[in-house]
């Protein structure tokens, strides 16, 4: 089957023909899997590139790069646990079945963040650039924001719509499809957090030289920083209430 | 086919008797086309003459110009857009054939028109001249009635049988009505503004007599009757 | 004037020397059910720039049914062709208000920001119609973009003697503005009528993604007309230094407006 072949099976995914689905997770076949990490690395790259060229050029490439990374590594230091929780949790996947349904949906998700490419380009280009000073400029940072997270939002709960069905078919119950789907997305976010913290920065600030990893590459993680915002947040308001 | 007969067939387009103006529209015939402009123009003249008349005879002849004018520039100007709207809302028909639809209806303005025109004319030469009508405000304003009455006239009567060949070509009422609406209002946007740069047909007593204003590209039918109701609400 | 002579019932003409009146051939045959390509018109392939535009007019079915034969770039060419060329003659109308550079650079943004436009939303369109599980070749709905963009111009140019004689009149920026972003408003709803009755034709219903599409469509139109700012006002630069959202470069040029800034 050529890659032409494999790239005209992309629809198929996005419509989420399940019959069609499940027999691809269930025979592995080297060059679907090959077409899949090709859609799946290009998607995220040039989404990538649109989140960084609002910073500069050279962002966009180290973002291109960064972005699928963050997938393929969240997909790979997941695919032991993720295969691992499925049986556990009443679902009848190998690793190899699970890693490549996860694969499938990240490729789903990736197609259409890459689709969306363009969009968040044309947003970055109409956003001028970020300066905390202007109330315009940091207004438009907040709508770059919001576009971007809407984006990456739709691309994931379509991604796991279409997962959804897949792990129904294999699965003992209704409930155990969402239980298996809420544990892979648990640890998924986990993991793909702290990648994204390890891999920052993806846009940049303007202050900073454009960089392809920040410096303190491992210091810290994500939830240390958030637990310490919290923390910052409620020990104020506990003083500003003494 | 003599100009005699051509102008035989003005009162089937008055009566309104389509499936005679729809063959007509299909197979258009040079000499049909002369005439039915002819009757447009020399219709809409005739009634131009005696609206200006009320000002000045220079005023008529100029009227009896522009009038005509008016209607042409408004079908012409509109038959590109005409003719892309009627396929659009469900009446399948060419530019040729948009075109000739609309010419009909202008024809049976300019007929009724040139057949109100004397009867304006006896009005008008039994009131008193417009450079003195202030004084005489009620004959002003009933000469104006009459004015608007005619022309409001000629005109729904040219779209009422507008819209019986349009339910024909079309082959529904509520097409045709679509068509018929979205023709109108084109129509009256293009035409307001043609009527407005070619302005003025009865004329100012205070002002000369003259073919154009000074300026008649300047400003906008619409941007003045914006203005005059912000005046009104505003001031 | 209410008494308005009633309009009577259709004798039989006479008096003329006239054919009789074939009703069949007067009255145009009822659209035929089934897909695209069940009348035999429908086959006929579309070739040459008027007949595209006239068929996108009369016979969108036909248009429809082609975009699904093989060969179908060639009439997506076309379409693209017949809305570069269209945009580019209604840019003209728009220059005309302001004159001077405007004359060539009203219509190269108009035409450039279209496909622009079109360019940027295509891979969208194509992504939500998988996801509403339309089964549609990507082929087909550059196609149907491309018709969209050429139904839209065309009927744009439809409008171009309308928009020009206001531009002659007026000098109110904000009453050219409104008048072509109506005019844009008519056109590009009937370009939408056109693309979801196409995607219903080749059995790919999805409406709720399709309005979603329509609205990012829409949005990035509108915001072309600030990032490409001047199209129909002046300025030293030809593409604006400053980023700004359309709605606050609208609400500038009406307060601009107000305070008496014309195009002179």
């Amino acid at each position: 089957m050529s890659v032409a072949t494999n790239l005209a099976e992309i629809p198929v995914l996005l419509r989420g023909e399940t019959v069609m689905v499940t027999t691809w997770i269930d025979r592995w076949d080297r060059r679907r899997a090959g077409t899949w990490l090709l859609v799946l690395v290009t998607g995220a790259a040039l989404f990538g590139a649109a989140i960084g060229w609002w910073r500069a050029p050279l962002q966009a490439l180290f973002t291109a790069t960064k972005f699928p990374l963050v997938l393929l590594l969240t997909a790979l230091g997941n695919a032991l646990i993720n295969a691992m929780l499925a049986p556990l949790l009443g679902v009848n996947l190998g690793l190899r079945q699970s890693l490549l349904a996860v694969l499938m949906s990240f490729t789903i998700a990736a197609a259409i963040l890459g689709a969306f490419a363009p969009l968040q380009w044309f947003v970055g280009w109409n956003v001028p650039a970020f300066n905390l000073e202007l109330s315009s400029a940091f207004l438009g940072y907040r709508f770059m924001q919001f576009a971007t997270v809407s984006f990456i939002a739709f691309a994931g709960v379509m991604a796991n719509m279409r997962l959804l069905p897949l792990l129904r078919a294999h699965a003992e119950s209704d409930g155990a499809a969402w239980r298996v789907l809420f544990a892979w997305l648990a640890v998924n976010l986990l993991l793909g957090s702290q990648i994204c913290w390890m891999l920052r920065p993806f846009v940049g600030r303007p202050q900073d030289p454009v960089t392809f990893l920040g410096a303190g590459l491992f210091q810290g993680s994500f939830y240390e920083t958030v637990f310490e915002a919290v923390r910052a947040v409620v020990l104020q308001q506990a003083e500003v209430q003494q | 086919m003599n100009a005699t007969t051509l102008l035989q067939q003005v009162p089937v387009l008055l009566r309104g008797e389509t499936a005679q103006v729809t063959l007509w529209t299909e197979t258009p015939s040079p000499a049909r086309v002369a005439t039915w402009l002819a009757v447009t123009v020399g219709g809409s003249s005739a009634f131009g003459a005696a609206m200006g008349w009320w000002r000045a005879p220079e005023q008529a002849l100029f009227t009896a110009v522009k009038l005509p004018l008016v209607l042409l520039a408004t079908g012409l100007g509109n038959a590109l857009l005409n003719a892309m709207l009627a396929p659009l809302l469900g009446v399948n028909i060419g530019l040729r054939q948009s075109l000739l639809a609309v010419l009909m209806s202008f024809t049976i303005a300019g007929a009724i028109l040139g057949g109100v025109a004397p009867l304006l004319a006896f009005v008008i030469w039994n009131a008193p001249p417009l450079a003195h009508s202030t004084s005489a405000g009620t004959t002003h304003a009933f000469i104006l009635i009459t004015i608007v009455a005619a022309i409001a006239f000629a005109g729904i009567a040219a779209n009422l049988r507008l819209l019986r060949l349009l339910e024909r070509l079309g082959g529904s009422a509520v097409v045709a009505r679509r068509v018929l609406v979205a023709w109108l209002s084109v129509n009256l946007f293009l035409g307001s503004q043609v009527a407005w740069i070619l302005r003025p047909f009865v004329g100012t007593p205070g002002l000369a007599v003259q073919f154009l204003r000074d300026e008649p590209f300047k400003g906008s039918f619409y941007e003045a009757v914006f203005y005059s109701l912000r005046r009104l609400f505003l001031d | 004037m209410t008494n308005l002579p009633p309009i009577p019932p259709e004798p039989p003409f006479s008096g003329l020397p006239t054919t009789p009146v074939p009703i069949a051939a007067a009255v145009p045959s009822p659209p035929l059910p089934g897909v695209p390509g069940t009348d035999p018109a429908e086959r006929v392939p579309i070739g040459g720039f008027f007949a595209a535009s006239e068929a996108i007019l009369r016979q969108p079915r036909r248009v429809w049914f082609q975009l699904t034969q093989d060969g179908q770039v060639r009439l997506t060419f076309l379409l693209l062709g017949i809305a570069l060329a269209c945009a580019l003659a209604y840019g003209l109308v728009v220059g005309t208000f302001s004159g001077g550079n405007q004359l060539w650079a009203a219509p190269l943004k108009i035409a450039g920001g279209l496909i622009l436009s079109g360019l940027i939303c295509l891979p969208s369109l194509y992504i939500f119609a998988c996801l509403s599980g339309a089964h549609t070749r990507l082929a087909e709905v550059c196609g149907l973009v491309a018709g969209l963009l050429a139904l839209t111009t065309v009927l744009l140019i439809g409008f171009a003697p309308v928009a020009w004689v206001f531009s002659q009149s007026t000098e109110s920026l904000a009453a050219m503005g409104v008048l072509h972003l109506a005019f844009a408003a008519i056109a590009i709803r009937f370009g939408m009528k056109f693309l979801a009755r196409g995607f219903e034709q080749l059995n790919a219903q999805f409406g709720g993604g399709l309005r979603v599409w329509t609205t990012i469509f829409v949005l990035v139109l509108l915001q072309m007309t600030a990032a490409l700012r001047p199209i129909l006002g002046t300025s030293e630069d030809l593409l604006p230094k400053e980023k700004k959202f359309f709605l606050s470069h609208w609400t500038e040029s009406l307060g601009l407006t107000d305070s008496g800034a014309s195009r002179r």
